[in-house]
């Protein structure tokens, strides 16, 4: 190959690829004019919040309009955009909506709160947008070494942003924790990518299977091969690293230290924002080690080792939250449960997949994606939720304590209200959104029961947690509405028409809706889980 | 289009009065209980109605080219009654189009969806124009029970918008006197001085002139339902909330006593009679398998089912088709094609009968007659415009509208049943009107009578007569009613005869309108007045003339019920004894109690103005006769073998039912004897009430006996006490006998078993289970509280932790998997 023939196809690709990428580059744009308005004073005339929330609002719309674009057409349409580091589908697509959308309720949460103040609303929105473009990446990643910088990407403005209160001690020493256990699972994830390139000769996903393939041809396709073990090793280093970012048991550690020093609003950023890209990235991954030939059982083993970790993880994190009296705390726990659910749905997936009858449940496997698509959508809207009713609250009580929202029912219903709708959604009760998150998510694993039993215990696991979930859950629900009102509390006037209720109602509208009318969601994440579920197998 | 029109405005003047009740039920809520809104929005709804329903009969007319009108000059010619004299500007004259433009034939024929159901095939060959006439559809669907539609239907004929007309026309002058009759209410704190506390004070409460008014909106609205209603089912709903209304006006005094014991009594009493209906209504489902009168059209016009009238088929003699195998009478044509929707069916013969005596005995409740006929007179305790709106000119004509309305379905049997009820109770109800003192009593049993009049010219064939007669005692009993009542609201709620008398000086409009009643319902006349061979006469005249012609003409088709002429024509003579009675008692004559006299006054405007214009409804309305237009309409729509008469074939029914050609016979001949009778009736009520010849006291006392029989109703109220109420009381008594012996034996029994089952429960579940559930709930507890002392916040020992957990797992990975 000629080295014009490489440039005139580097230009080609990268022509053709820059339109796709326009979600980023339009957050890319966003962060720049952020800090030219900053450094030619002219974000004392158009606060920076205004110029993110408009960078934000580009950027959703232009999600839509790529999803509306792919969805216009019938066949899945999968793209590799960047000489094929990265892949822009369906799948892709959501997430950049989704992370769009989900930054955009942010920034406009922040700009309610206040929690950047004005000197330094332009870097925190830097980072904000930062940590979002590197998620959008996770989830769009179509190669280890691009996997890796998506993780990074995401992980480096999250740490500044968990330090970014300066001045207080708990929330440095968050930082610092997050940095290092952040540094140490990169380390760990990196050692496992070098791992499976070095073996398969390839970082580019989308070779992933067929090369594996070819490695177990004419051996055991077990562990007793070296070449299968070396990858074995190497895919659980990888998703060791994950299960730092989904803060799955026993990864968890950095999580509720991390979330009570950071401000509500950033921890409500990084339970959802964080934990989608990570969740985008895990499907892939395992959809690209998924299928080969000769490693089936390896990779239902797998699954059944993340079924497993599911059950820890939200037992854990369940059991965990009972003695909080942090309320961000405890909501750090019940991230981590959360996000034990949610791997429920990616261990279905991984057994489904690889089972021998995987051709006859495409369906199904349809439905595991989907069930965790539509679990992050719900669980946007009720766990931003609940965080922004804590925000709100303690920019009147200046605590997040449990016990400062004593009898809260008696000065602003309308918070109490919402926090019910959320609290109630996350423990999964009917008519709200959460119960037909776990629905899908505990059918995919029930029908996933049908290849391998042990994920019949997986549901059942998740069943009793949910009830497990009821107890601290309605603790606060009690302390909000039966408890008195003590006399020298802090009042909290939020009247029931203003920016902050409005915000907060919408929020709990959606998640209202989204119990009560899932098609408006399910059909949306369906397509998006079509694009992906059907890779061609080797 | 007309079909459409019509619709829309006879469902304005239906639904506005029930926008009313729900505005005016809260009236002492929104408003104050002094203010008049609340009647002025019920006047304004019913008056608007009666504006639509007269719009709806001029465009109903207009589109047929009035060719109800035109019939009688192209049928049988009549000596004695000339159709067109006399026309004294009634409302129904004015528009009565004669240059019937023929050109718009195509344009009318064009409404495709409303078939021509009804017309006789005499009716179609005469008629100008054979524009449609019925109009029939679905308004709302309720719901559907495997074949069974409940839909709100309409059936729109010349009867429906006759009575839309008057029941709108006379419940707006009834609104307006109520306005004045009622405003006693409109005070903060009534004093009702009929009701007592048990400490002997009057009761003392807030006026309810406002709820007045709700009632009585809800009232219109349920009897304009139950006229427009277009299948039978929906009949029965309506019939039942006018029966709820009427339940709730009578009670409106709540706190006598009498009042809701009326209220009560009443209600029960249409039970029983409603028990009948709702027999009548499965025979009719099961054996006709719909409830609609008229054919149901889809959307593209074609029929998918047939109607009840077009089911029951006649043939020529007018006698129902039967089945030749088994004598079972045809259901729907005998051509399949022509029968869509039903399969060919029959009905027995028996059960024929039984559908039409169960529907009859409905009406029997509705309209008071014989032996469901003692609830009327109690439900006076309502107050005067109540009894005048509803227990006089439209609620209980309900009965007989529905008797006309579902005429095709009654066979012979029924018909004489009907008959002979109606002539037991006109007879029965009159002799108790003559002892009767209460000026509103003798009214209630007068109503009674004339009630059996309609059902009795309904029962001999008099399809036309009995309906008649229906709408011109509207406009002169509401007429009398508030007469009544002006007269109890002039003498501060005096209702006793013998108190009165000589009032016509002090209340002239009154008196003098209520003369106008009196004559009307008597049925005086005078012939030849105007030309030789015209009679100058009120309504009542008229209407009675065609129910004893038309008797006549029966009893001499079938001489062995001779009674149904004879005791009529009785009637009619005491019917003008007691009105008159009625008449001198009150107005003329020396006054008898000087307190009530002096306090006696004529009433305001408002309580006037209505009794002026009724009067001359009252008087006029009937103008014509049988040749008028009042009676040409009615008679419109009249179901087709009406007009032939039905004749006796041997093995089904011995009856002859006469057709018109033989009432016309007969007509002048009974026409003398009734006036015969009702001068005598007149001249002996002169006599005695008018004059001082005759000493009534003394007469009273000779003739002691029958008068304690009549001053006791029949002993008809002491007859159902022992046949019902002892009885009742008796099983009552027993029941709870076993009520509180054995089933509250059982009851305590178990429940101190399942005290003590529960006492062990109590100890099972304090010590198992909820031990149970406590050591799951503090194991969980220490388990969480044990895992926080995991989270040490020693970063050290948390990247430690990274090693420790990659290893494990690595190590689980190894030994789990197989190969």
């Amino acid at each position: 190959m000629l080295f014009t023939d490489l440039i005139n196809s580097l230009i080609t690709d990268t022509t053709q690829s820059i339109p796709r990428f326009g979600v980023e580059l339009c957050l890319s744009a966003t962060i720049v004019l952020m800090l030219l308005m900053r450094l030619s004073g002219l974000d004392r005339l158009i606060p920076a919040c205004l110029t993110a929330t408009v960078g934000a609002l580009v950027a959703t719309f232009l999600a839509y309009k790529q999803f509306d674009a792919l969805h216009a057409k019938d066949a899945v349409v999968t793209t590799h955009i960047f000489t094929g580091l990265l892949v822009h589908d369906s799948f892709t697509v959501f997430f950049r909506g989704f992370l769009a959308l989900f930054l955009l309720l942010t920034v406009a949460l922040t700009s309610l709160t206040g929690i950047p103040d004005e000197e330094d609303s332009p870097d925190f929105y830097s980072l904000l947008f930062g940590a979002t473009i590197g998620m959008m990446l996770m989830a769009s990643a179509n190669n280890l070494l691009m996997l890796f910088i998506g993780v990074e990407m995401t992980s480096v403005p999250s740490y500044a942003m968990v330090g970014f209160l300066k001045g207080r001690k708990v929330s440095s020493e968050a930082a610092l924790k997050y940095v290092v256990y952040g540094a140490g699972a990169a380390g760990v994830m990196l050692y496992g990518i070098s791992l499976v390139g070095g073996v398969l000769g390839t970082t580019d996903m989308s070779l992933l299977s067929q090369r594996l393939a070819e490695a177990a041809a004419g051996g055991s396709g077990g562990l007793k091969d070296p070449e299968v073990r070396t990858v074995a090793l190497g895919t659980m280093l990888v998703m060791v690293g994950l299960a730092f970012k989904l803060s799955l048991v026993p990864f968890h550690f950095w999580c509720p230290d991390a979330f009570e020093g950071a401000s509500a609003e950033v921890a409500g950023f990084l339970s959802v924002a964080s934990k989608a890209g990570a969740f985008g990235l895990l499907v892939r991954f395992c959809l690209a080690l998924s299928g080969a030939k000769g490693t089936e059982s390896l990779m239902i083993s797998f699954g059944l080792g993340l079924g497993f970790i599911a059950c820890i993880t939200t037992t854990f994190g369940n059991l965990a939250a009972y003695t909080q009296t942090n309320l961000k705390r405890l909501l750090a726990y019940s991230t981590i449960a959360h996000a034990g659910y949610m791997v429920m749905a990616v261990a279905a997936l991984l057994v489904l997949k690889n089972s021998p009858q995987a051709a006859t449940l495409t369906e199904n496997i349809n439905q595991s994606i989907e069930g965790l698509l539509y679990y992050l959508v719900v669980y946007l809207f009720m766990n931003l939720g609940a965080f922004a009713v804590i925000a709100i609250a303690r920019n009147y009580t200046f605590s997040e304590e449990v016990d400062s929202f004593k009898g809260l029912i008696s000065q602003s219903p309308t918070l109490c209200i919402v926090m019910l709708i959320c609290m109630f959604s996350l423990v999964g009760m009917p008519p709200f959104g959460g119960f037909v998150g776990k629905l899908f998510i505990f059918a995919s694993a029930f029908k996933a029961g049908e290849v391998h039993g042990f994920m019949y215990v997986v549901v059942a696991f998740g069943a009793l947690n949910t009830v497990f979930s009821l107890v601290y859950y309605i603790r606060v629900l009690r302390t909000m509405f039966l408890e008195a009102r003590p006399a020298d509390a802090r009042p909290v006037p939020v009247r029931l028409v203003s920016w902050e209720s409005a915000f907060v109602v919408t929020l709990a509208v959606f998640v209202l809706l989204l119990g009560v009318l899932p098609h408006m969601m399910s059909q949306t994440a369906n397509d998006a889980a079509q694009a992906i579920a059907q890779l061609p197998n080797p | 289009m007309v079909g459409e029109t019509l619709r829309n405005l006879l469902m304005i003047a239906w639904l506005l009065p029930l926008v009313g009740f729900a505005v005016e039920i809260f009236g002492g809520f929104w408003g104050s209980r002094q203010s008049r809104a609340a009647a002025w929005i019920a006047v304004g709804c019913i008056a608007t109605g009666f504006v639509c329903s007269f719009s709806a009969l001029m465009i109903w007319g207009n589109a047929n080219h009035w060719s109800v009108l035109h019939k009688a000059d192209h049928g049988s010619s009549h000596e004695s009654h000339d159709g067109h004299q006399g026309e004294k500007g009634h409302e129904e004259h004015a528009p009565a189009g004669h240059e019937a433009p023929a050109e718009k034939h195509g344009a009318v024929s064009s409404e495709s969806q409303y078939k021509l159901t009804a017309l006789a095939a005499e009716e179609a060959a005469t008629a100008h124009a054979a524009g449609p006439t019925v109009y029939s559809g679905t308004l709302y669907y309720l719901a559907r029970f495997g074949s069974l539609d409940l839909s709100l239907d309409y059936y729109i004929d010349s009867l429906t918008l006759v009575m839309f007309t008057m029941v709108t026309f006379i419940a707006t002058c009834i609104h307006l006197f109520a306005m004045g009759y009622m405003s006693e209410e409109l005070t903060e704190e009534y004093v009702d001085h009929h009701a007592h506390l048990s400490n002997g004070h009057h009761v003392h409460r807030p006026g309810r002139f406002y709820r007045f008014f709700a009632f009585l909106s809800l009232f219109c609205f349920s009897m304009l339902g139950l006229v427009l209603a277009g299948n039978i089912f929906q009949v029965f709903i309506f019939w039942e909330l006018v029966g709820i209304c009427s339940f709730l006006l009578i009670g409106f005094y709540t706190e006598r006593k009498s009042a809701s014991n009326a209220a009560n009594k009443a209600f029960i009493m249409n039970r029983v009679g409603d028990f009948g209906f709702l027999i009548g209504l499965m025979v009719i489902w099961t054996f006709f398998g719909t409830f609609r009168f008229g054919e149901t059209v889809n959307g593209k016009g074609e029929v998918v089912q047939a109607g009840l009238f077009q089911l029951l088929q006649r043939d020529d003699t007018g006698n129902v088709i039967r089945d030749a195998e088994n004598g079972e009478v045809s259901v729907g044509a005998a051509d399949a094609a022509m029968n869509p929707g039903n399969a060919r069916k029959t009905i027995p013969y028996f059960l024929l009968v039984v559908a039409g005596l169960g529907v009859f005995a409905g009406c029997v409740g509705k309209s008071a007659q014989f032996p469901l006929q003692t609830w009327l007179p109690d439900a006076m305790e309502g107050p005067t415009p109540v009894s005048a709106l509803v227990h006089s000119a439209t609620m209980v004509a309900a009965g007989v509208y529905l008797v006309g309305r579902f005429y095709p379905m009654f066979v012979q049997e029924v018909l004489l049943t009907i008959a002979y009820v109606g002539c037991i109770t006109l007879f029965m109800a009159a002799t108790i009107a003559v002892v009767a003192t209460d000026i509103k009593k003798v009214l209630a049993y007068s109503t009674i009578s004339q009630l059996g009049y309609m059902m009795l010219g309904l029962g001999v064939f008099g399809w036309g007569a009995g309906l008649f007669h229906l709408v011109t005692h509207a406009f002169f009993k509401s007429l009398m009613f508030l007469c009544s009542g002006s007269v109890i609201y002039g003498c501060h709620h005096e209702q006793e005869m013998p108190k009165m008398g000589g009032l016509w000086r002090k209340m002239p409009i009154t008196a003098f309108t209520m003369l106008v009643g009196v004559i009307a319902i008597s049925g005086l006349a005078i012939p030849g007045l105007i030309s030789l061979s015209s009679v100058f006469a009120f309504s009542g005249f008229f209407s009675k003339d065609a129910v004893v012609a038309t008797s006549l003409a029966f009893v001499k088709s079938n001489p062995s019920h001779f009674l149904l002429f004879l005791m009529p024509l009785l009637t009619a003579g005491i019917t003008a004894f007691y009105m008159f009675r009625l008449w001198f008692y009150t107005f003329a004559g020396k006054p008898r109690d000087m307190h009530v006299y002096d306090h006696c006054h004529e009433s305001p405007l408002i309580m006037t103005a209505p009794l002026l214009v009724l009067s001359v409804l009252a008087a006029f309305c009937a103008v014509g006769g049988e040749q008028g237009p009042l009676f040409l309409l009615i008679t419109g729509d009249q179901p087709a073998h009406v007009s032939h008469g039905v004749a006796a074939v041997a093995g089904a029914s011995t009856l002859t039912l006469p057709g018109h050609d033989a009432v016309h016979a007969v007509h002048a001949e009974a026409g003398t004897y009734a006036l015969i009778a009702a001068a005598s009736g007149t001249l002996i009520a002169w006599l005695l009430y008018g004059t001082t010849m005759v000493n009534v006291a003394e007469m009273k006392r000779q003739l002691s006996g029958l008068h304690g029989f009549l001053v006791n109703k029949w002993h008809f109220d002491e007859l159902y006490d022992v046949l019902f109420m002892k009885p009742a009381h008796i099983i009552g008594k027993f029941c709870t006998w076993i009520d509180r012996t054995i089933f509250d034996g059982i009851i305590h029994g178990s429940a101190r078993v399942m005290i003590a089952v529960s006492k062990w429960d109590r100890l099972f579940d304090e010590s198992v289970v909820d031990g149970f559930v406590n050591l799951l709930g503090s194991s969980t507890f220490a388990v969480g509280r044990s895992l926080r002392v995991v989270q040490t916040g020693r970063l050290r020992q948390y990247v430690m932790f990274i090693v420790v957990g990659v290893v494990a797992l690595f190590a689980i990975l190894f030994t789990t998997f197989p190969g």
